[in-house]
């Protein structure tokens, strides 16, 4: 058998690509003939695709190249500020200060659950080598953001649709935390029940995404399960993590220092 | 919306509070419960300004019972034992099942089990659930929005025995009032422009 693995991957050139773009022109043909009126999203969200990922390519290629702990660092933060700039655009009903709780949710989450896959279970060698520590961030990350946006969207629809309930507990002697637990709750189950579902239905349902990419890369599939299953352990960690900071820094603010609970006609913020 | 509002209830008291709607009655009760957000004044409690007494304490002391009942999940004993689940209670008993079975029957709730689903209750039912959700923890101030809003005169009747017990043990409470009650105040006051005034019989 020939020298294996880098022999297994077949490169993707520009006729390649421009032939997978025509997959995407027949979505847009379906979008005209039957007046979906997405062929505008449609051209602008994959010319994004082109130039977001080649623009991750390069950057990534020249972190690799690079190999210093602080560009590491650099790169983990700035994905860190773009993960919760995204948070706040996804909950415009929440209240001041979602942006800072969203920083700190997401770095505690983020970088604890990076660097113990990296650190204590991969065991990476130096320790911020960017071919590991870059990708597993990104999908602690981007899911422990998901998690962290649907638990928030919850907690504050959840809190003005039982606005009446929080404040007959709050009449009768309850801390803000008393008269919202059961909210604060049932938000935290809607952030964690996706990754718990993924969890569950992996291998059956689907093959996740990691693992496919590296049987595609040429990595015998058994290999590729341990570190799939890593992925889907150290995702559900982030997500529940960062879900909990986020909803213990927020519900709070949606009640006065007294403990009164401000509701829609009282803000000033909104 | 409410300007310059000054009033005083003694112990045993039974005041109304009367005027249109939208005259900001509910409002004063909540200001009055220090659960209105961003208003200012002074309140005092057996002469303490409530600067010094914990909001949850001065809540536990001072109950609102909105207009609008609110009715928790579960069983109509979790709804009425739900104030003594809080920390502001931690140190005090909750009352015992006979207790709350007699606190059931003084309100004409002898059809009402202990167990049942407190969601499946009337308006009527849940309305007096309300009020003893907040009586059974004597307070030292009931504030009352509307007890009657819900209930026919038979049930009205009852309730007001209850208020009129919760006097006798030396209760002071506050009752926004639309039209006459069962049981006559001691003062009426009427709440018009944001400002209060004293009805003359």
């Amino acid at each position: 058998m020939p020298d294996a693995a880098s022999a297994q991957v077949i490169p993707i050139g520009l006729p390649q690509l421009l032939l997978a773009t025509g997959l995407v022109v027949l979505v847009g043909v379906i979008s005209i003939r039957l007046s979906l009126k997405l062929e505008r999203e449609l051209m602008i969200a994959t010319l994004r695709t082109y130039l977001q990922l080649a623009l991750l390519g390069l950057v990534l290629q020249w972190v690799l190249d690079v190999d210093t702990p602080w560009l590491v660092l650099l790169v983990l933060v700035v994905m860190v500020a773009a993960a919760a700039q995204l948070i706040a655009q996804r909950t415009p009903g929440a209240p001041r200060g979602v942006l800072g709780s969203s920083v700190v949710a997401m770095a505690l989450s983020g970088f604890t659950v990076t660097f113990a896959v990296t650190g204590l279970i991969v065991q990476v060698e130096p320790w911020y080598m960017p071919r590991y520590v870059i990708p597993i961030a990104g999908m602690v990350l981007g899911n422990s953001m998901t998690g962290i946006a649907l638990s928030l969207e919850r907690l504050f629809a959840d809190m003005d649709l039982r606005a009446e309930e929080i404040i007959a507990s709050l009449a009768l002697g309850a801390t803000p935390w008393e008269a919202a637990g059961d909210v604060v709750r049932s938000a935290l189950r809607a952030g964690l029940m996706p990754t718990i579902n993924a969890m569950a239905a992996a291998g059956i349902v689907f093959i996740p995404g990691m693992m496919s990419g590296q049987i595609l890369a040429g990595v015998d599939p058994l290999a590729a399960t341990g570190y799939q299953i890593v992925v889907m352990l150290m995702v559900s960690a982030a997500t529940a993590l960062g879900s909990v900071a986020a909803v213990m820094l927020l519900f709070r603010k949606r009640f006065t220092a007294e403990g009164v609970y401000v509701e829609q006609g009282y803000r000033s913020d909104v | 919306m409410l300007d310059g509002v000054s009033l005083t209830v003694a112990r045993g008291e039974l005041v109304d509070v009367m005027g249109a709607s939208g005259s900001g009655k509910s409002t004063l009760l909540r200001a009055l419960a220090r659960l209105l957000p961003g208003c200012e004044g002074a309140l005092f409690l057996d002469g303490t300004p409530a600067e010094r007494i914990a909001p949850t304490l001065w809540r536990s002391r001072v109950s609102l019972v909105s207009q609008k009942t609110v009715i928790r999940s579960g069983s109509v004993s979790d709804n009425l034992l739900h104030a003594w689940k809080l920390k502001v209670r931690a140190a005090q008993a909750p009352p015992s099942d006979s207790e709350l079975r007699l606190a059931l029957d003084s309100v004409g709730l002898h059809e009402v089990a202990l167990q049942q689903e407190a969601a499946r209750l009337s308006v009527g039912q849940a309305a007096r659930i309300a009020l003893l959700r907040s009586s059974l923890t004597c307070p030292d101030v009931l504030l009352l929005d509307e007890p009657d809003a819900n209930l026919d005169a038979e049930s009205a009747e009852l309730v007001s025995q209850v208020i009129a017990r919760f006097l006798t043990e030396g209760g002071a409470v506050l009752r926004v009032c639309h039209f006459g009650s069962h049981l006559t105040p001691a003062r009426r006051l009427r709440l018009q422009q944001g400002a209060l005034t004293e009805v003359t019989p």
